[in-house]
């Protein structure tokens, strides 16, 4: 398929519009189909994040599930020293956040392809990357650095989901530790906004405003919704209902009209159930 | 790239039409577009189910009086107005077209005025045939061979329409004209009556008419049959020509001249057979003596009443208008189970004599409704039992009429014609009767109850006998059934009979499979032999050629296992009728209670061999009192059980190992309660999983290990799969959720409920470790027990879990509560799964074969690859929802039964339209029901295809909110169809080739890739529709279950489900995978048809693709050659070849 229509461009890098170039990979020396990677230098405008420079980052798509960020890293390494590999399912800017889990805890990633950022320590690895001719495939698994797959691959994944309880309990401790000193720390800070608020020795109440979640009252969307039901059942309550004439009879008008959406429905029912020949008994 | 679509065609119906409905619309509806649309949709009848859209005028112009009481009246009575419609489109249904009456009349019309002119022949002797021109034969059998008489042929001396078609009681689909005609009073004599005279007279006038018929061209074509199955009544069928031959049959029937022969002769207990002529002995009985001939009676009398029968029902028809269409109503409810047709049926006849009866009786009035007589009729027959207290239409009958108990002595129904000699009922059993009464009551319950849909039930859904009675057995070789005459001493009744040696031992059989059942069993039925139909220029068929004999049973759920026979004590007088029944079966027990009885005990270790206790009792009695060999008995009940049969000595079908999952859950769930020491305290222990209520395919079995067999764990003491040995025993994690007490302990955030419930697995691990010496093996999100060779994986959940997910503060820190999928997951798992769990075990107990017919119905979902999108927990709900909504069946009480129902239901009920509500304890109330419909139909299109409500989910249908899609369920449905009707036909046809698994084989040349997978890494290998000849050793010794403690077993480890997860997470964009969970060695691949759409170059959108550049446009195409690869790279050691079938698609 595509190989052979980019026959031209053999020894040669292989740019297609939009600024990527196109690597092949394989998994090993002996496989017949090729997988292709689409490079480009990592460039996007509004993001300042200090894990992809801009100059030496590069943008991969398409990497094969098999290619775990430790094998994408001695892949790319050809080109030059490679300081850290970022695998995504998506692309789009790094939103990690939140406490440091221990990977026990982190949810199982999942077996697709990725789109990957690699860091290069010079970008001068970024320009060979982006010029490496096409059909010379990159290979995943090689007699040296073999790559498992497959029940190998399945019966490391069993053995390293042992965890002994002891280490366990530690890790769930430590997290909890945290966990606490935060709650902690953040009890403590209320607290200090709260006293901020307390009247001094003279009377007086220093009114600031807050920290953002420093609210004094609970603030929750249900509760809002709630506040806003009372305010609508008070204002109904005060509407006069079937009061003027007009009123009455716009009611039962109402009450007819849809007495008779209902009858047409029926009937309709019953006509659609004679078009499937539901009445056919045999 | 094109591809073929195979699946993914769906009819439209299922195409959901845009459904956006509401009243802002009216506004903008103002004018044009909306009327002729409406108009469209009437007159075309579109099959697709539109929003009804008035347009404002429409809606809101003046009503008149009439439309108001119209509307008013249709508000109040909706359920019963809408039945009322029903049956209104039913009746136009079945009933005959203009056109149609206007062909018949034609036909009819040619007929007679040929029949008219059938030239007459000079006198012979009846036995002599030189006149016939032998192209057409005698539709009689000769046994003896002659008889006296003088014969020759005359044109009739009337011909006259009789039966239903004069009526206007004839239905559709199976249109039957009756003709009659009259032989002239000059070739019969009146002595006629006796040795069978007067019905080869008949006979022979038949073949004379039909030699007649045969040289015209207006006929179509000309058969030989017998009225109800009575050889002594051959009538001529005839068909059109041309193209209509198959829309109506006109059946001749041939009768004497009126009053010809004096009813009193055919009184129930006279002879007109004589034994000396019959037998060709010489016998001194005198007349007196000689047995009484009722049926050979009833039969010649039938034949001079029908045009008395035709004009008593006209004179009652003109008195009540609905009279026709109530009849029209029971003749459907009749065939829909099959009581209307062969021998000793209840037909359209006898039905408008019964409405007769009742208008008569005044039971109903003149003035009532087609709907109110057929409520009324069934009413009656569900309340009278026509076999001990009969009925008689005779106002005065004559002083030589028979009484009542005279007919009574001599058949076993009885119902007297106006004439009050004869009985139409004369060739009913008993049982045949008592089928009926069921029925009439069965629908009389479901009739009113507002939460089953009364009209479909009533009318719409066919009771086939193997989808009625939970067994069913056939005699296959009638030939056996003159032994079990001769055995029994049958020779007078046999007389009675004409010889029919199949009608005369029926009633005899039928009793003594009554008396041997006893409480086991309900219901009783047989089938009725259909009438045969035979070729004008052949023989008559002889008995022996008649189709097999079958008997349906209805069993009783307590009783029917049971394997013993307790008898009377010893010394009763019983105790010698007893050991006549039971013969050498029966022998002298000793009880515990000390009585000694009689006693017969049948074999039965499992259940499933407690349920072949009919099939020994069967076939030991009638081997010993029938002479019929078990070769030609053919027990049908338990043919599909061999699919989900397992164990090594003794066969089971899964309930001991079931019932040894249950026993140890129960133990678990005790030691867990008492468990002390733990921080929060335990507030539920419910098990989330199959096993635990009876419906794993498979049960879970305790193993024991071969250690040697595996490699061993550094950090714990468990056991881990090795390298190059054939994958481990699959052993399955039961699972088991454990509810930890609310408390403020509690952390509100989700990472840190996460760690707690670690800790938590952590410190249940060393309680029962330290307490009950389990191994155990705690992770963050379980923890793995191993108990007496089954594997428990116990969650701790914390019940506000899911309200955490849910929460989250947005950026102007606003609690907001959003629902989402983690959460579903979560309430899934810990709430409505432990629900259903212990719901269904409930119904479990209460009936028994549950779990069977849930295990059948998945074995079979997951070998026709539906597994994935008909889940575990869905199957059993629509399982459940057969015991729980049976009508108008019973509840099943056989496995194989349920499992051809739920067949029926997958593929016959209309998911489109309809919700199907799971009442689970019977917690919904009828006004529920209509709740859940409407909601249901108010917003169909965004709710799952398959939609089941049950009582603690009515608007969601959590169960199957991910799938079936449209198009599986679509294909679901076809092949559940498909199944049904192989595996009936397969069923009831013994000369078919006997292979049940057919149903679960399913095509494979749909797909575009199968993957072929290495057999010895598939760990349920055994399990597979066929068994493989080899097995592999797979690290399990066959010994008794291992003590507590030891190392910790491979658990839930099974390649080839990882291998399916891997291949869906990478590709599932792309191609759908099927595989059998159960030993399937084959993994099928189905490109998506959008899949090989060229798709422009998109940074998200690349997995697996490449690029394809013309200019300046990039397109990209999925990868083929390298997803294929990938296929075998990412099942390396798993996969044995990839097959692509590229002629279905192109590269």
């Amino acid at each position: 398929m595509a190989p052979s229509k980019k026959k031209h461009a053999a020894r040669k890098a292989c740019v297609i519009p939009g600024g990527f170039t196109v690597l092949s990979l394989q998994f090993s020396l002996d496989s017949a189909a090729r997988h292709f990677l689409y490079v480009k230098e990592h460039r996007v405008r509004a993001e300042k994040s200090s894990y992809r420079p801009l100059d030496r980052t590069l943008f991969v798509l398409n990497i094969p599930p098999y290619c775990s960020e430790s094998v994408v890293k001695d892949l790319f390494s050809q080109f030059g020293s490679v300081v850290s590999v970022e695998l995504r399912d998506h692309p789009g800017s790094s939103s990690e956040s939140g406490p440091k889990l221990s990977k026990v805890f982190r949810p199982a990633d999942k077996e697709r392809f990725k789109v990957g950022y690699i860091v290069f320590e010079s970008s001068s690895s970024l320009a060979a990357a982006k010029s490496h001719p096409h059909d010379d495939p990159l290979v995943v698994s090689t007699e040296e650095r073999p790559v498992k797959t497959g029940v190998q691959k399945w019966i490391q994944q069993y053995t390293k989901s042992f965890i002994h309880p002891d280490k366990l309990q530690l890790t769930v401790d430590s997290f909890m530790q945290d966990y606490d000193k935060r709650k902690e720390e953040e009890a403590e800070r209320q607290r200090q906004e709260v006293e901020k608020q307390q009247e001094d020795e003279e009377g007086w109440v220093k009114v600031t405003r807050g920290h953002k979640g420093a609210k004094a009252r609970p603030h929750s969307e249900a509760a809002n919704k709630r506040t806003l039901q009372r305010e609508m059942r008070k204002k109904r309550r005060k509407e006069l209902m079937n009061f003027y004439t007009w009123q009455h009879r716009n009611t039962q008008k109402e009450h007819i009209a849809e007495l008779r959406k209902k009858f047409e429905e029926d009937k309709q029912r019953i006509a659609l159930m004679r078009a499937q020949r539901k009445f056919k008994p045999y | 790239m094109k591809k073929k679509q195979i699946i993914t065609e769906e009819p439209a119906e299922m195409h959901p039409s845009d459904f956006s409905h509401d009243d802002d619309d009216e506004e903008e509806q103002l004018d044009a577009p909306v009327k002729p649309k409406r108009i469209k949709v009437s007159e075309e009848e579109e099959v697709v189910y539109h929003p009804v859209k008035l347009s404002r005028n429409d809606l809101y112009r003046p009503p008149t009086a009439e439309e108001l009481n119209h509307l008013k009246e249709a508000e109040s009575l909706f359920h019963c107005s809408l039945l009322k419609m029903q049956m209104e489109e039913l009746l136009k249904e079945v009933a005959l077209s203009e056109r149609k009456k206007q062909q018949i009349d034609s036909f009819v019309k040619t007929v007679t005025k040929l029949l008219e002119t059938v030239p007459a022949s000079p006198e012979v002797e009846v036995s002599d045939l030189s006149w016939l021109s032998g192209a057409v034969k005698v539709p009689f059998l000769l046994v003896p061979r002659t008889t006296k008489g003088r014969f020759h042929m005359a044109p009739p001396a009337s011909i006259d329409l009789i039966g239903s078609y004069p009526l206007g009681t004839c239905i559709k689909p199976h249109v039957r004209v009756d003709l009659l005609a009259t032989i002239p009073a000059d070739i019969l004599h009146p002595k006629d009556v006796l040795n069978q005279r007067y019905p080869r007279k008949r006979a022979l006038y038949l073949a004379g008419l039909a030699q007649h018929l045969k040289s015209s061209p207006d006929i179509g074509t000309m058969r030989y049959s017998c009225l109800h199955g009575n050889r002594l009544q051959p009538i001529l069928l005839l068909t059109p020509p041309g193209k209509d031959s198959s829309s109506f049959t006109v059946c001749v029937h041939v009768c004497p001249p009126p009053g010809f022969f004096k009813p009193s002769r055919f009184h129930p207990q006279r002879n007109n057979i004589r034994t000396e002529w019959y037998t060709g002995l010489q016998a001194s009985h005198s007349e007196s003596s000689e047995p009484p001939t009722p049926h050979y009676n009833s039969s010649v009398l039938g034949d001079l009443l029908p045009r008395a029968h035709l004009q008593f029902l006209s004179a009652i028809r003109s008195q009540c208008s609905a009279f026709s269409d109530g009849i029209t109503l029971l003749k459907v409810w009749l065939h829909q189970r099959e009581l209307d047709q062969g021998t000793g049926c209840f037909n359209g006849f006898l039905a408008s004599m019964l409405l007769a009866y009742l208008l008569m009786t005044h039971r109903i009035s003149n003035t009532m409704t087609a709907y109110q007589l057929l409520r009324n009729s069934l009413n009656y027959l569900a309340s009278t039992d026509l076999t001990v207290s009969g009925i008689s239409l005779a106002k005065d009958p004559d002083s030589t009429a028979p009484s009542l108990v005279e007919f009574h002595n001599a058949f076993q129904v009885v119902f007297v014609d106006p004439s009050g000699h004869l009985n139409m009922c004369a060739d009913m059993t008993a049982c045949t009767y008592k089928q009926l009464q069921h029925e009439a009551f069965v629908s009389m319950q479901f009739w009113d109850d507002p939460t089953v849909d009364g009209f479909h039930c009533l009318l719409m859904t066919p009771k086939p006998m193997i989808r009625t009675s939970d067994h069913v057995f056939q005699l296959c070789d009638l030939v056996k059934l003159q032994a079990s005459c001769k055995k029994q001493n049958l020779l007078s009744e046999l007389m009675d009979h004409s010889g029919n040696y199949f009608l005369t031992a029926l009633p005899f059989i039928l009793s003594l499979l009554q008396q041997g059942l006893g409480q086991r069993i309900r219901l009783l039925t047989h089938s009725l032999s259909p009438d045969p139909e035979w070729s004008v220029e052949s023989e008559a068929p002889k008995y022996k050629a008649q189709p097999p004999l079958s008997f349906g049973l209805l069993l009783n759920p307590e009783l029917v296992a049971s394997v013993l026979e307790k008898g009377p004590p010893a010394d009763s007088p019983k105790a010698a009728e007893f050991r006549q029944l039971w013969g050498s079966r029966s022998e002298l027990r000793r009880f515990q209670d000390g009585a000694i009885t009689e006693a017969v005990l049948w074999d039965g270790k499992s259940a499933y061999q407690k349920r072949l206790v009919p099939k020994q009792i069967i076939t030991h009695l009638l081997q010993l009192h029938a002479d019929i060999p078990e070769s030609c008995v053919r027990f049908v009940g338990t043919m599909v059980d061999d699919v989900i049969l397992t164990g090594n000595e003794v066969p089971t079908t899964g309930e001991e190992e079931s019932l040894v999952v249950v026993q140890s859950y129960d133990d678990l769930s005790r030691k867990l309660w008492k468990l002390e020491d733990l921080p929060l305290s335990i507030t539920a222990v419910q098990g989330a999983h199959p096993a635990l209520r009876y419906t794993q395919v498979f049960p879970p079995e305790p193993v024991k290990l071969d250690y040697s067999f595996f490699d061993r764990g550094k950090a714990c003491r468990s056991l881990l799969p090795k390298e190059g040995k054939p994958c481990p025993h699959y052993i399955t994690p039961i699972t088991v959720i454990c509810h930890m007490e609310g408390s403020g302990k509690w952390p509100h955030d989700r990472i840190a409920i996460r760690h707690i419930r670690a800790a938590f697995h952590i410190s249940l691990a060393e309680l029962l470790k330290k307490h009950h010496n389990y191994t155990c093996r705690p992770c963050p999100t379980h923890l793995d027990v191993w108990k007496e060779g089954l594997v428990f994986r116990i969650q701790v959940a914390y019940h506000r879990e899911p309200q955490v997910l849910r929460e989250s503060v947005n950026a102007e820190g606003l609690l907001v509560v959003r629902d989402n999928e983690e959460a579903q997951a979560l309430e899934m798992a810990t709430i409505h799964k432990p629900l259903l769990t212990s719901t269904l075990h409930g119904l479990q107990q209460q009936h028994s074969c549950f779990g069977a017919v849930c295990r059948m119905a998945k074995r079979w979902l997951a070998a026709q690859l539906f597994s994935e999108d008909i889940t575990e927990d869905t199957a059993d709900l629509l399982v459940a929802s057969l015991f729980l909504h049976p009508a108008p069946f019973s509840p099943p009480s056989s496995p194989q039964v349920g499992f051809l129902r739920f067949l029926r239901l997958l593929s016959a009920f209309d998911w489109r339209n309809n919700p199907l509500v799971v009442n689970l304890n019977n917690q919904l109330t009828a006004a529920e029901y209509t709740e859940i419909k409407n909601d249901f139909m108010a917003s169909r299109e965004s709710l799952p295809v398959m939609f089941i409500a049950t009582p603690k989910d009515k608007k969601l249908s959590l169960w199957t909110r991910r799938a079936p899609s449209v198009q599986m369920l679509q294909r679901a449905m076809m092949v559940a169809a498909e199944s049904l009707k192989v595996l009936e036909h397969q069923l009831m046809d013994g000369s078919q080739m006997q292979d049940v698994r057919v149903i679960m084989r399913p095509p494979l040349d749909a797909y575009d890739v199968l993957i072929h997978l290495n057999p010895k890494q598939v760990p349920l290998l055994r399990h597979a529709v066929d068994p493989p000849a080899v097995s592999f050793s797979r690290g399990v010794i066959a010994e008794s279950a291992a003590q507590p403690g030891g190392a910790l077993p491979v658990i839930d480890y099974n390649p080839v489900s990882l291998y399916l997860t891997e291949l869906r997470d990478a590709f599932g964009d792309l191609a759908l995978f099927f595989c059998d969970p159960y030993g399937g060695t084959v993994i099928s691949v189905l490109w998506k048809p959008k899949a090989f759409v060229p798709a422009p170059f998109k940074t998200s959108q690349m997995a697996a693709r490449s690029v394809e550049v013309t200019g300046e446009e990039v397109k990209t195409i999925p990868n083929v050659e390298a997803i294929l690869e990938d296929f075998h790279v990412m099942g390396k050691g798993l996969v044995k070849s990839v097959e692509a079938r590229t002629e279905k698609w192109m590269l």
